[in-house]
């Protein structure tokens, strides 16, 4: 045990968790990284590609190295950071990217071929033979340098969204944006407050400095109680703002029960789209380290981790309390780490600082002008050598802390493609000018990382926000604060022929950035690619500057020149299961259901998904044992009795106003404005680019009333385009537009006895063909009383209605008719009878409209009317278009009962099958039980002239191919006198 | 009066009501809605004696509620009245107005709440992107649920309407009684 005195944790509270299988315990308040270290585990993962082992380097979100896969079973997180994950009663990890134990790894061995894994290891190794690829390469690869493993079980944890709205987002709770969410509150703005620590105060809880001269945990504490009293602010602990998008919209995760062993009712994280006026990022710093020879051994970390484990979580990356510690160092700040160490009797070996005549802090032995150049220790560190002009000695040292300076968190800040700007001063990056609109930096992110400046950096970068908003910012006191500078040198990595990581997580060193820089792979993009520098789930937190810094040093240039690779979301690590906002299955997507969908469930329906509609298919009954049979009999039905269909999802769009005709001649290529009241017009619209896009029918109901329908499919697009035209293209027209959709039940009642069926549910109106004739349409009542429409319309070729009650009175009317129609052959049918009903008639469907038709390939050229201008009729004439001689027609297998494929290709005989000779294609085939075999329909160079000639359709797929006779595409009652009758 | 009896959005007879902690999702079937839009040039009418709402607003006088929808159109509902031909009469209200019937184009669902305003917005903050602190007694305004376009009324501070179309009133009572169920503790 390394516990030391003091810190942030819970001594009465005893939490056990096991890693790897072992048994341990750690107090509230730890992290997983804290407890383990606090039992003396320092080994905590094996590197990407070398396999080597790995202890704790950070003690926040910035951490490359301990990754574990916590949880179990279905609920296992792989490349979770041991730093962040917070200490629960009954905790499960384990270490990942090992074969065999922790200890040792059998792919450890990987260490002794590092030559072969250099820069540009992926794209010079497994360029060849080809065929290896996927079946040897991959496989390998995805074995062998991988981070952790996917449950490959579904999660059974919620996740949620949601939306926020404030006048300040402030991001992050340390020193800055805890003055910044203060100042802020106060002034009586709408606040947000997130940080993803489980504990507000950031950096404040990892120092020891004090505020007001007491720990300033209780100038936290005194916060946090007037923060329940403000009711303008929101303060979430846990949450995560990853991104910044457009027009001040910020993405952030909630981990609601991350920190439990099961969520029960809760979800596991929450989704938050906070939508700010102004945001303040607070978003801290992060050390980096000095790379040097053998670096990366358990026991090396940021020498600011090891002062916040000290400080925070009272351990030591030791085994032993009583090992001595090292820091290595280029600047002051190292020195705080000796000296908080040494307050709570943390034996110190010394501090070995970069610079000639550092300078001197407390009591300690100081090594100025050193460097460490090597390290010793298997598993964990054991040894270092100190270089001291020219001179090399080893020591016997457990821990080995490293700072090298703090880099601003200018990520969030160069979103929307801000660049960061280099300060010669502070040699780092900060948030550049040209970040996203309304997010104003403060605090350690830009630089001014002392406890005073930050404080009065976020106190001032809230009033920033305050001002803009047109709010007045109040006086607020910020308690007395430390306030001291830190020099530092320009001191980037120890120079030798040893592996010197630079990116821990990715195995990048010293000798790759140099590699990489010998074959010409300079640019910093290019660099990352080469190496994989920065890459993976720390995003190079802590590696990116470094990198930077040795490859100016390679060029010649500077840190500036060289650049920074682009900055996007996500800051760290958003799981899949919480963008997907948390439905999954039936209800991942709106579903729509007919009016008739109770009573189709009842009789057994199959459905199927008709974009978001669930249609009925078809009806089994029983003893039927294929879908065909069904589908055949409600055909039959239809042709011989009375067929019943729910046509409801058909879009439905309500036309009033004086110009309502004119409107509707210039959205139809055909006249419709025309139409007599009470009657019904077939009518075809057209893109803008003259192909045709949607057909349907077209009431008119009263002087100035239409109701024009739409397919199914299109019921929105054609709604759409008929609102921009209403708004924009004619503005001047006096047209007002409602869907009507959903409104209203619309059966098809369909079949030779369908008027019969008919008379027995109208209250009192003549049906007779005389009274109501083909393309007729009346607003009536039905079944006593009930206001109804009806129109004579065919998509079958029977005699047939289509009836339609307002939406709740759809499943008693479907009902009412079956019983009403019993003696008459009443069936349902659905979608696949409606399909082979209407290919036997040759009326166009999807399959035909399928943006690719002209008007005259589906026979229907002089519907675009000469005498007027609609939409798309101009471009329709272009000579494109006007050229193509392809037509509709009816296709008939000759001599074979093999089933006809739609998307079969048509060619004439004779002739060699290819792109050059293609005629055309089949659209739609189906068993027609009124043909008694298959039928098609398609479109075939210049089909009108071809009747009766034999093609072949070939299915190139598949290998076959069928004769086929061109017959005009009508199989049932070409003359159209059924539906007159 | 027809003999045929209706079912509500949900698919029963009876409307469906649920109950979260403090929030109670009630479906109402029987408030008629019909949709107002002026015709050209013609000047804004008040039907029933009403002043027509400005945008985002919504307004209550008796049995009639009316809500801003669009430029120079408006939705009309009538609490009780959706077995009436109602377009019919709000047509007879304001003769030179376009009128259309819309009660079951869509579903409406009442959101109670036995906690005053904080299950409100807590609810709203889970599901549409607006500023929910803002959307206040007599707001209304239409905007995206999981993919669904509603109408949303604040009818009180502890009341919510909800109108959604009616052929996905499944999905939208899953939506909501999803996220009140998850505000339960609150």
């Amino acid at each position: 045990m390394t516990r030391l005195s003091g810190g942030l944790i819970d001594r009465n509270s005893s939490f056990s968790f096991t890693f790897d299988g072992k048994t341990y315990t750690g107090h509230q308040g730890d992290t997983l990284a804290s407890a383990l270290l606090a039992n003396g585990v320092r080994l905590m993962g094996r590197s990407f590609k070398y396999h080597r082992p790995r202890g704790v380097v950070a003690a926040g979100s910035e951490e490359p190295n301990a990754m574990v896969e916590l949880r179990s079973g279905a609920r296992t997180e792989p490349n979770t950071r041991a730093t962040v994950a917070e200490l629960y009663d009954g905790l499960v990890a384990k270490s990942q990217n090992r074969t065999g134990s922790l200890a040792f790894d059998a792919l450890g061995v990987n260490d002794y071929f590092a030559p072969f894994f250099a820069a540009g290891f992926y794209y010079k190794t497994f360029m060849w033979p080809r065929a290896f690829w996927e079946k040897l390469y991959e496989p390998m690869i995805r074995r062998a340098a991988g981070l952790g493993r996917l449950s490959m079980q579904a999660d059974p944890d919620s996740y949620d969204k949601g939306f926020l709205h404030c006048d300040v987002l402030v991001i992050g709770g340390g020193a800055a944006g805890l003055a910044a969410a203060l100042t802020a509150a106060r002034a009586g703005a709408q606040v947000i407050l997130c940080d993803e620590d489980f504990r507000l105060g950031g950096r404040l809880l990892a120092e020891s400095h004090r505020l007001d001269g007491a720990p300033a945990t209780d100038w936290i504490s005194t916060l946090e109680a007037e923060f329940e009293t403000l009711p303008n602010l929101r303060v979430m602990r846990r949450t995560t703002v990853f991104g910044v998008y457009d027009h001040g919209i910020y993405g952030a995760v909630e981990r609601v029960s991350d920190h439990v062993v099961e969520p029960g009712n809760k979800v596991r994280q929450t989704l938050w789209r906070i939508t700010a006026k102004r945001a303040v990022l607070a978003a801290g710093a992060t050390e980096r380290h000095i790379p040097f020879a053998d670096n990366d051994r358990p026991g090396v970390m940021l020498g600011g981790a090891m002062r916040a484990y000290a400080n925070r979580w009272a351990v030591t990356p030791t085994q032993s309390a009583k090992d001595p510690v090292a820091i290595f160092t280029n600047n002051d700040d190292g020195h705080r780490t000796a000296l908080d160490l040494m307050s709570k009797n943390v034996p110190i070996l010394g501090v070995i600082d970069s610079r000639e005549n550092a300078p001197r802090f407390g009591d300690y032995d100081l090594f100025s002008g050193a460097m460490v150049t090597g390290t010793k220790g298997r598993l964990g560190l054991r040894d270092i050598e100190i270089t001291k002009g020219g001179v090399a000695s080893w020591h016997r040292c457990a821990a080995l802390g490293v700072s090298g300076g703090w880099n601003p968190n200018v990520h969030l800040a160069s979103h929307h493609r801000g660049r960061p700007v280099w300060d010669d001063t502070l040699l780092s990056f900060v948030p550049g000018a040209d970040g996203p609109a309304g997010l104003i930096p403060a605090g350690a992110c830009v630089g001014l990382g002392s406890t005073a400046k930050a404080l009065a950096d976020g106190a001032k970068a809230a009033g920033i926000a305050l001002a803009e908003l047109g709010i007045k910012t109040p006086e607020v006191a910020l308690p007395d604060a430390e306030d001291m500078p830190v020099s530092q040198a320009d001191f980037w990595h120890v120079p030798g022929k040893k592996r010197a990581w630079v990116d821990f997580q990715n195995d990048v060193t010293v000798k790759d950035i140099s590699l990489a820089h010998k074959e010409n792979m300079k640019p910093v993009e290019h660099l990352k690619r080469w190496t994989t520098l920065g890459m993976a789930t720390d995003q190079g937190k802590t590696s990116n500057v470094s990198a930077l810094a040795v490859m100016a040093e390679l060029t010649g240039k500077s840190i500036p020149q060289t650049g920074t690779t682009i900055f996007r979301p996500p800051y760290t690590g958003v799981s899949l299961s919480v963008l997907g906002g948390g439905d999954t299955g039936v209800n991942f997507r709106p579903r729509r259901l007919t009016p008739t969908h109770t009573w189709a469930k009842s009789q057994g329906a199959e459905f199927v998904e008709v974009g978001q509609w669930m249609r009925a298919q078809y009806f089994p009954q029983a003893g039927e044992t294929d879908w065909r049979e069904s589908v055949d009999r409600e055909t039959k039905a239809v042709r011989v009795g009375v067929g019943l269909c729910d046509v409801t999802t058909l879009g439905k769009v309500d036309v009033q106003g004086a110009d309502a005709g004119e409107f509707l001649n210039r959205m139809y290529s055909n006249m419709m404005g025309t139409v007599a009241v009470g009657k019904v017009r077939y009518g075809l619209m057209l893109r803008e680019d003259g192909f045709a896009y949607d057909d349907g029918t077209c009431a008119r109901l009263g002087e100035d009333h239409y109701v024009v329908t739409t397919t199914t499919a299109n019921a929105g697009l054609v709604y759409r385009n008929m609102e921009f035209a209403r708004q924009c293209l004619w503005p001047e027209l006096d047209v007002q537009l409602i869907s009507t959709t959903d409104a209203w039940a619309q059966i098809a009642v369909a079949g030779p006895k369908s008027r019969l069926l008919l008379e027995r549910v109208v209250d009192e109106f003549d049906l007779s063909n005389d009274a109501f004739p083909f393309m007729g349409c009346a607003e009536l009542t039905v079944c006593k009383g009930l206001r109804a429409r009806l129109f004579r319309i065919s998509f079958s070729g029977e005699l047939a209605y289509e009836i339609a009650v307002p939406a709740r009175y759809g499943n008693a009317l479907m009902a009412r008719l079956m019983e009403l129609g019993a003696d008459l052959g009443a069936a349902p049918y659905g979608t696949e009878a409606l399909g082979v009903l209407r290919i036997e008639k040759g009326h166009a469907a999807g399959a035909e409209l399928n943006g690719q038709t002209t008007a005259a390939m589906l026979g229907l050229g002089r519907m675009v009317s000469a005498k007027k201008d609609s939409i798309g009729a101009v471009m329709s004439r272009r000579e494109g278009l006007a050229r193509d001689a392809r037509r509709l027609v009816g296709l008939q297998p000759v001599g074979s009962t093999e089933r006809l494929m739609a998307g079969s290709h048509l060619f004439t005989q004779g002739t060699a099958h290819s792109m050059e000779t293609d005629q055309g294609w089949v659209t739609s085939a189906c068993y027609s039980p009124h043909v008694g075999g298959y039928i098609g329909l398609g479109y075939l160079e210049n089909g009108d002239t071809r009747m009766d000639e034999e093609i072949i359709a070939a299915n190139p797929i598949e290998g076959s191919e069928m004769r086929l006779r061109v017959v005009p595409a009508h199989f049932v009652d070409p003359e159209g006198e059924r539906l007159r009758d | 009066m027809t003999d045929l009896t209706p079912i509500t959005a949900l698919g029963g007879t009876i409307a469906r009501v649920e109950t979260f902690g403090a929030l109670s999702l009630t479906e109402n079937p029987a408030m008629a809605l019909a949709s107002l839009a002026l015709r050209k040039g013609q000047s804004v009418p008040s039907p029933f004696g009403m002043t027509l709402p400005e945008p985002g607003k919504w307004t209550k006088s008796g049995a009639i509620g009316v809500y801003w929808m669009a430029k120079d159109q408006w939705m009309v509902e009538a609490e009780g009245r959706a077995e009436e031909d109602f377009a019919r009469v709000l047509k007879a209200e304001v003769p030179e107005a376009s009128v259309t019937e819309q009660t079951d184009g869509w579903a409406a669902i009442e959101i109670t709440s036995s906690k005053g305003a904080a299950p409100i917005k807590a609810l709203l903050e889970k599901l549409v992107n607006i500023d929910a602190g803002a959307f206040t007694q007599g707001s209304a305004l239409r905007t995206g649920l999981d993919h669904m376009s509603v109408f949303l009324i604040r009818r009180a501070e502890d009341r919510l309407a909800v109108w959604g179309m009616r052929s996905s009133t499944e999905t939208l009572w899953h939506a909501l009684a999803v996220a009140a169920r998850r505000l339960e503790d609150i």
